[in-house]
């Protein structure tokens, strides 16, 4: 009986909301659910909320309809202090300010969970997520000594569970965004909750495991990434080539000019990376084989995706091995019997580059990932790689990134666009090299690529 | 001191003769060995029906047989970190009274021609062996040592044949090389693969010296490549006969002989996929068929008296008869032919060094120089003891092999191919020294040695350079290792069925970890006197043992590639069999009581304590990390020249 109330007072609220706007689109919903004629609904719910205002115990617990209207609208209002303090700027401080404002409404911080809750949600967007003090700050908003247990029973259970949830909240998103806390967030908890209480484990665990895994990994990624294009490309080949040795080229700077006709040109960046034995495997590359250059390829960043392409060839033609002929070499064994199955600890070292499926020789990264501008990573490339000169370069490049990234930075997916439509319409041969083949990528070509 | 010693020597060998029961135990396992002992024609057949383990021609057939059947060979336990005594200890005696009696007979005259008729300087000078020495070793039977009696031979076992053929390198290496030419390469393929018919037709000619072989494998192209052999038999239709076509270089005896032994390639129809396949055969050809020429002696830097020359073959029509084994045989010819003769080497050179080495007593017994006889000089001492210790070895060496080889071991290629290389080495440093400690006197012509040393240095590049021998020896070595783990690794796929196994190899290997004795030993084989020498050796068994395994674990199948841990693993091994053989002969020489004992007792020991020192730090080599790099380093450099087309540094100068 109390959960059929429920439901129908949840079912009121929902009505409540959308008034009579939406009454239309609600009775057959309601129809179907319940099966009876939404005047008689009406009359019903009409009754019922009448015996909610007669009820005190359910006055107290759960809010009635009209405070529920009200709750409702403080609820907004912790957004809405957000959207009002900080209306035009977003950052820290405008958020420090929005929490002093709330801690300044009200003595007893009535709504003080519900604030975090807001807060916590609003943290991104001020740019505060990763921020200890900020954290610190919300959890000083939670009133002191108020929930710490005061005896066994209390402690045996759990005590104020939505306020400790609430901390342990907090605590979770400083460790998803890998914030780890320090002595003054202990303190707080401590006064806040109790030794023993949930977010205090929390913080306890928080601090056995984020010390050891604050460096385990050996390529972090900066969490401000450079602003410049060319930097983050410069970056980001490093991070793919795993090669210590390996030099990047900017072979084009990105700049925008505008021509006599008053047209703008921007002229994309274009990074390459090479390593010397790259270099020496392309040294090595049959010259009736052709290179290709594939791509893009995306690389995600922490938030951003960039993408690369890369030079590279079909395997080599199986190495027909000749059979071990036994009654080769008069003096000695040419060849042992001595196959060991694996082993755990057996060393599976393997070349990054000559990979089992064409040889990589180089990599690159653009602004634009046109054949033009490839081209001119590739005739940067000749200039240390002479090979390339006598190899046939085919361009296998597909237009999948802009339309990944076009709804990231919709201007530039549409500039690219049109460029894209021309490509695969006119098939593009560049006249002035020979050497340069064009071969259109078939769409379905994509998936084995990436 | 060393004087006293020796005046102390009988007492002492009579209560050390008393004391070991388990020496005089070994000693009637000798004597049960000479009686049991196989006369030559046999031995040399008994030789043959080895396994085929040995080289490459190892099928894995032949191979899971060697993993069940545990190898006697002392070499080939080391390799998997254990001591295999029987075939070192004793020290082998397998000569029978009657065989020591007729060697004794023939040691004299032997000498005494060597001695009286004989001169090496003039063989060198004319760059051939004169005639009448030529007549003379014909008459002697020198060119049929071991050819049967019944086909006109003398019949000698391996050892009494070593005995001689140390005459014959102590006294003129290119009269040696036609002998050796002749019966250890030339006519072995008949003795060892000739069918009756063949050895009846041939053997006593070439017993006699009427006829001198020749033993043709070599060619431009093809040095140890078997693959490489141009010469073609092309069998004809009919199958009654080859037509052999090619030409083959540097033949010992080529411009003389008039049998050859010729390997040849000839298309043969593989069984099992019916593909035609050019394979090896070995063939008799006598110079009589006709289209076989040869060129005009070689000049060379050493061996002068020893004909070389260029051998063609136009169109020889060589009859099926003369076929050696079968058709496709013959890279099995040529592998056994080649590891039966190479005991044959230390065994001269063994000879040869105690030649130098009496010159060079000689010198330093004599020459005074500041007042002084200069052997009393540090430096001149060390030398002439170092050269009585590398002699020793070989000699030790030469003599065991042989031993085992008449007493019908299967396995002595693996040793066989160390005597070799441990002995031109040796020979080498030896006559060296030699003509150090001769100073000027050495130099010169007249004092012969110079002459040696240039006779010497085609021992360490013919019949396999030592350092293809070396890859022979340290692969072979690791193929047994690696059966071994890989035995053990099945055994561990099935933990209860080897539980004694099992928990052997983890009672050794935590044993190892702890730095302890592995339970190895030579107690009870090595003469109570020598038990330190012998610790020594265990330790460096363990250690060789531990670090193949390491090696074989981290390089697995590609160990083949990395020959600069081979060479040294191969090093390792010599050195470790040599330790063995001398502490073998010295403790016979102690228990025997023999009057040169505690002189034997002290050249073993020097030897051990030298030889265990350069053994673990070859093994530290080898383990630590630096040797990766010394080794990348070595590449580099060696690329570098081969870049530059010779040395890549200026001139200090600048021009």
């Amino acid at each position: 009986m109390k959960s059929a109330r429920c439901l129908l007072h949840l079912q009121c609220l929902r009505l409540l909301d959308r008034s009579a706007r939406s009454a239309a689109q609600c009775a057959p919903l309601l129809q179907s659910s319940s099966s009876s004629q939404p005047s008689v609904l009406h009359k019903n719910q009409h009754q019922l909320l009448r015996q909610f205002h007669s009820s005190p115990a359910w006055s107290k617990s759960q809010p009635t309809p009209a405070d529920d209207h009200k709750k409702d609208k403080s609820l907004v209002t912790n957004d809405d202090l957000f959207e009002q303090v900080a209306k035009d700027v977003k950052v820290k401080a405008t958020f420090n300010k929005v929490v002093d404002v709330f801690l300044n409404r009200d003595v007893r911080r009535r709504g003080h969970v519900e604030f975090i809750y807001a807060a916590l949600k609003k943290m991104p967007e001020f740019g505060v997520e990763r921020d200890l003090t900020v954290y610190n700050k919300l959890l000083d908003v939670f009133p002191k000594e108020v929930f710490v247990p005061r005896n066994a029973v209390q402690r045996m259970f759990n005590h104020y569970p939505r306020q400790q949830e609430c901390g342990v909240q907090l605590l979770e998103q400083m460790e998803e965004y890998g914030v780890m806390p320090n002595v003054e967030t202990k303190v707080l908890l401590v006064q806040i909750f109790g030794k023993k209480a949930h977010p205090v484990r929390k913080y306890q665990r928080m601090m056995y495991w984020m010390p050891k895994f604050k460096h385990v990994n050996p390529f972090p990624v900066p969490v401000q990434l450079p602003e410049d294009p060319v930097d983050v490309a410069r970056f980001g080949l490093a991070r793919i080539a795993n090669d210590l040795d390996a030099k990047v080229n900017v072979y084009q700077l990105p700049c925008t000019d505008i021509t006599e006709t008053g047209e703008e040109i921007t002229i994309p960046h274009v990074v390459g990376i090479q390593s010397p034995s790259q270099m020496e495997l392309l040294a090595k590359h049959n010259p009736n084989r052709p290179v290709f250059v594939e791509g893009p390829f995306p690389l995600w960043l922490r938030q951003t995706c960039v993408h690369y392409y890369v030079l590279r060839a079909d395997p080599p033609e199986e190495k027909v091995e000749e059979p071990y002929d036994p009654e080769r070499s008069l003096y000695y064994p040419l060849q042992l019997d001595v196959d060991f199955g694996r082993d755990l600890g057996d060393e599976e070292n393997f070349d990054v580059e000559d990979l089992d499926e064409g040889p990589v020789f180089a990599m690159c990264m653009t602004g634009r990932g046109d054949q033009a501008t490839l081209n001119q990573w590739i005739s940067g490339l000749q200039e240390n790689n002479p090979m390339l000169g006598q190899v046939p370069t085919l361009f296998r490049v597909n237009a999948g990134p802009q339309e990944l990234s076009a709804s990231a930075d919709a201007e530039s997916g549409q500039a690219h666009r049109p460029d894209t439509k021309t490509r695969s319409g006119e098939k593009l041969q560049r006249d002035g090299e020979p050497g340069v083949i064009v071969e259109e990528e078939p769409q379905r070509r994509q998936g084995r690529n990436q | 001191m060393l004087l006293r010693k020796v005046t102390q020597s009988p007492a002492l060998c009579g209560s050390i003769l008393r004391i070991p029961p388990v020496l005089s135990g070994g000693q009637r396992q000798a004597r049960a060995v000479v009686n049991s002992r196989l006369y030559a024609s046999e031995a040399t057949q008994a030789v043959l029906e080895k396994p085929v383990a040995v080289g490459s021609h190892a099928t894995a057939k032949v191979e899971k047989q060697a993993v069940s059947i545990e190898s006697k060979s002392f070499a080939v336990n080391i390799f998997k970190g254990q001591i295999a005594t029987s075939q070192v200890f004793p020290y082998p005696s397998v000569l029978n009274e009657e065989q020591e009696q007729f060697l004794r007979e023939l040691v004299g005259p032997v000498c005494k021609f060597f001695e009286e008729v004989n001169d090496p300087a003039k063989n060198d000078a004319l760059e051939k062996v004169e005639d009448h020495t030529m007549e003379g070793l014909k008459e002697m039977g020198a060119f049929g040592l071991q050819v049967p009696s019944d086909l006109g031979g003398l019949g000698l076992t391996n050892t009494q044949y070593g005995r001689l053929v140390e005459i014959v390198g102590s006294h003129d290496l290119g009269v040696g090389i036609t002998l050796g030419a002749h019966q250890s390469i030339g006519f072995k393929g008949i003795l060892l693969f000739g069918n009756p018919a063949q050895k009846e037709k041939y053997l006593p000619k070439l017993a006699t010296g009427e006829h001198i072989a020749a033993f043709c494998l070599t060619e431009p192209a093809s040095g140890s490549d078997a693959a490489s052999i141009k010469t073609t038999a092309v069998q004809s239709p009919c199958g009654k006969y080859f037509t052999l076509n090619g030409s083959k270089i540097w033949i010992s005896n080529g411009g003389l002989a008039e049998i050859f032994t010729v390997f040849a390639k000839t298309p043969v129809k593989d069984p099992n996929t019916g593909e035609l396949k050019d394979k090896i055969s070995a063939f008799i050809v006598e110079r009589s068929f006709g289209g076989v020429t040869h060129g005009p002696p070689e000049k060379k830097m050493g061996i002068k008296a020893s004909n070389t020359a260029e051998v063609y073959f136009d169109n020889v029509r060589v009859p099926a008869d003369c076929l050696l084994a079968e058709v496709g045989g013959g890279f099995k010819v040529a592998m056994n032919i080649l590891n039966n003769g190479r005991f044959g080497m230390a065994a001269a050179l063994s000879g040869t060094m105690k030649g130098v080495i009496t010159k060079a007593v000689d010198h330093a017994a004599n020459r005074t120089q500041f007042g002084n006889k200069i052997h009393n000089y540090g430096a001149i001492q060390e030398k002439m003891a170092r050269m009585a210790m590398l002699q020793y070895v070989t000699e030790s060496m030469a003599y065991m092999i042989s031993g085992n080889m008449d007493s019908g071991a299967t396995e002595f290629q693996i040793e066989a191919a160390m005597s070799k290389i441990f002995a031109s080495e040796a020979a080498w440093n030896v006559t060296d020294e030699c003509i150090q400690v001769m100073g000027g006197m050495g130099f010169m012509k007249d004092s012969g040695v110079e002459r040696v040393m240039r006779d010497l240095r085609i021992f360490r590049i013919f019949e396999g350079t030592n350092d293809i021998l070396r890859l022979f020896v340290a692969l072979n070595g690791f193929q047994n290792a690696g059966n071994q783990l890989k035995s053990l690794q099945k055994a561990l796929k099935n933990p209860l069925g080897n539980a004694g196994l099992l928990t052997g190899e983890m009672t050794k290997r935590a044993k190892r970890m702890a730095g302890l004795s592995t339970g190895l030993t030579l107690q009870g084989a090595v003469h109570p006197e020598l038990a330190h020498s012998g610790e020594l050796t265990v330790k460096a068994v363990e250690q060789f043992g531990i670090v193949v395994e390491e090696l074989l674990v981290k390089h697995g199948k590609k160990i083949i590639d990395e020959q600069f841990v081979l060479k040294r693993i191969a090093d390792c091994a010599i050195d470790i069999y040599a330790m063995v053989v001398v502490l073998s002969r010295a403790s016979r020489s102690l228990s025997q009581g023999q009057a040169t004992a505690q002189h034997e007792k002290m050249l073993c020991e020097t030897w051990c304590m030298e030889t265990h020192e350069r053994v673990m730090r070859d093994i530290k080599t080898l383990r630590s990390s630096d040797s990766a790099r010394l080794f990348k380093n070595l590449r580099t450099i060696s690329a570098a020249m081969v870049e530059n087309g010779g040395l890549v540094t200026p001139h200090p100068l600048g021009f």
